[in-house]
């Protein structure tokens, strides 16, 4: 049986400034199963983000919302957000790595 | 205590329809945030608006002409983006010219929250200031070299202004939710149920569907909790996108930090109570003992300048990461021959479709190679004519450079545009973005009235 990647259960995957300092990653699960399956398997553990995204995994935290079905990631950006070598000023494209992580 | 946003952003639009079904539902005071520091340090840098004049100028007009219809208090916060004292009186002035356009007299409250530097460093010697997430502690060297520093008020300069009489308030920098929050504490709401209603209502239609541009939303406040629904008519609120809306650019998915405390929606329930409105029971709000406010500063980088071209070349595209490399060297010695030192300037080729948009944090494979790659040179140096001479540098030694293989001897980029070369702009980046403690929460926020008659 081929394991499920994140993208195939997941409502929204998403990425966002949370300020000009750090970046905030929203994954929302359609229902509360899926979300405890998620929750449980460790799947966006932090030290899985932070070898994810190239950080130290004490500047990762990884926070379970149950009333929205979410999970939020937040890390530091790789830049200040619209600073002289930023690339995503709003932090929109960032989420992608997050598609196929295996539940 | 009923409350409405009109918009998630001023000038980014509104129905008539969704903003006078609110005024005629007896809201008590209408708001609209005019700020953000998502679009980058640019807009604070060079104190303007990321909207248009005729937006805002629309958007004014319809709100001001509501208030003084239905008599409610009209709050704007962060006015003109980033709410620095040159865009607050941007604002001001277009809601003087509207007043006196549609003939509306009122008393009007501006708030300035740019405060001036010998303040901030006495704070910053005094230690009252604290980063605000990845960043160094503030100095008042980082203060001095600032090109612009705001501070974000909370409630208090705006219940000031309520209580002098104000029929309208422009304020500046300012936080989104104390918009909404400012009235309904004044007459003693219980603060948990203030604050998260007025942080739900500040994104506008965020919280709306079918999500179809921005649009008013009206909250409501009673005892124990608080109930959203859109103005428009035809429009939604579902309890999903009211409970995923705390998760909205924070870092946190339910602690909001307000000045004067913490909102905890952790333990909220979120109930559908008919298809088009949710009630909200179960905030806290952790008072904390000391009274703080965001800083948010920007220093000058430089001035930009690129070109955009494509490589179709396939030897090209296969090699152009050392290929990029031998031009950046070749425009270093042809800007030196220009007198131009190497520490004037930075110069970047931005290569899409090659890992510009994740840099170093990019997982997949990009080999083989695209079949075409999109470059932006970059130039940033302190003034336009040196980053422009650079820039053409750049160009020539990326377009007559030769490499190995290569068959294309007039020409390695395909430019879309003639001229090639663009003024960008003036570049910031984010120097500040601290806490800093008050003993009054009004000190750095001075209001001055204006009666307006027309």
């Amino acid at each position: 049986m081929t394991r499920r990647k994140l993208k195939d259960v997941a409502s929204v995957i998403r990425s966002k400034n949370a300020g000009p300092l750090l970046l905030t990653l929203d994954v929302i699960l359609p229902d509360k199963a899926t979300f405890d399956q998620v929750v449980a398997a460790g799947v966006l553990a932090p030290e899985r983000m932070a070898e994810l995204y190239r950080v130290s995994h004490n500047e990762v935290s990884v926070i379970p919302f149950v009333q929205a079905l979410a999970i939020k990631i937040t890390l530091p950006r790789r830049y200040r957000s619209g600073g002289p070598t930023d690339s995503d000023v709003y932090g929109a494209q960032q989420h992608v790595p997050l598609f196929d992580l295996e539940i | 205590m009923r409350l409405m946003a009109c918009s998630g952003m001023i000038g980014y639009g509104f129905s008539e329809v969704g903003f006078r079904r609110g005024l005629e539902m007896g809201v008590r005071m209408i708001g609209c945030d005019a700020g953000s520091m998502d679009p980058g340090p640019y807009y604070l840098g060079t104190a303007t608006p990321f909207v248009s004049e005729t937006a805002t100028r629309r958007d004014l007009g319809l709100m001001l002409r509501g208030a003084r219809e239905f008599d409610v208090p009209m709050i704007i916060g962060s006015a003109g983006g980033g709410g620095s004292d040159e865009q607050l009186a941007w604002t001001a002035s277009l809601v003087e010219d509207l007043a006196r356009h549609y003939g509306l007299s009122f008393k009007m409250a501006i708030i300035k929250a740019e405060p001036d530097r010998a303040y901030l460093n006495r704070h910053v010697t005094a230690g009252r200031t604290a980063p605000l997430g990845p960043i160094e502690e503030l100095t008042t060297d980082t203060v001095d070299r600032a090109a612009r520093i705001v501070a974000m008020m909370g409630v208090e300069p705006l219940q000031n202004a309520l209580n002098g009489g104000a029929d309208v308030i422009i304020a500046g920098r300012c936080s989104d939710a104390a918009i909404y929050a400012a009235l309904p504490l004044m007459h003693g709401h219980d603060a948990a149920l203030a604050w998260h209603l007025g942080k739900i209502i500040e994104c506008g239609a965020q919280v709306i569907e079918p999500r179809a541009g921005q649009d008013c939303i009206i909250g409501t406040l009673s005892e124990d909790g608080f109930e959203v629904e859109p103005g428009h008519p035809d429009k939604i609120c579902t309890k999903t996108r009211v409970a995923a809306h705390t998760l909205y650019e924070n870092p946190s998915p339910h602690e909001l930090k307000e000045p004067s405390g913490v909102l905890d929606s952790s333990l909220c329930t979120f109930t559908q109570v008919d298809p088009r409105t949710v009630h909200v029971t179960g905030s806290r709000f952790k008072s904390t003992e000391a009274y703080t406010v965001k800083l948010e500063g920007v220093r000058r980088a430089g001035f930009r300048s690129i070109f955009i071209a494509g490589v179709r070349d396939p030897v090209l595209t296969a090699g152009f990461a050392d290929f990029a490399a031998a031009c950046k060297a070749r425009t270093r010695d042809q800007a030196r021959s220009l007198k131009i030192d190497d520490d004037a300037y930075t110069v970047a080729f931005r290569t899409y479709g090659a890992g510009a948009v994740m840099g170093d944090r990019e997982f997949a494979a990009l080999k083989p190679a695209p079949t075409e790659l999109c470059i932006i040179g970059e130039v940033i140096a302190d003034d336009e004519a040196t980053s422009r001479a650079v820039l053409a540098k750049a160009r020539y030694a990326l377009l007559h450079t030769d490499f190995d293989g290569r068959l294309c001897i007039s020409g390695n980029l395909a430019f879309p545009f003639s001229p090639s070369d663009i003024s960008v702009g003036e570049v910031f980046d984010f120097s500040i973005w601290h806490t800093l403690e008050l003993d009054d929460p009004l000190e750095p926020f001075p209001i001055t009235y204006q009666e307006i008659t027309s």
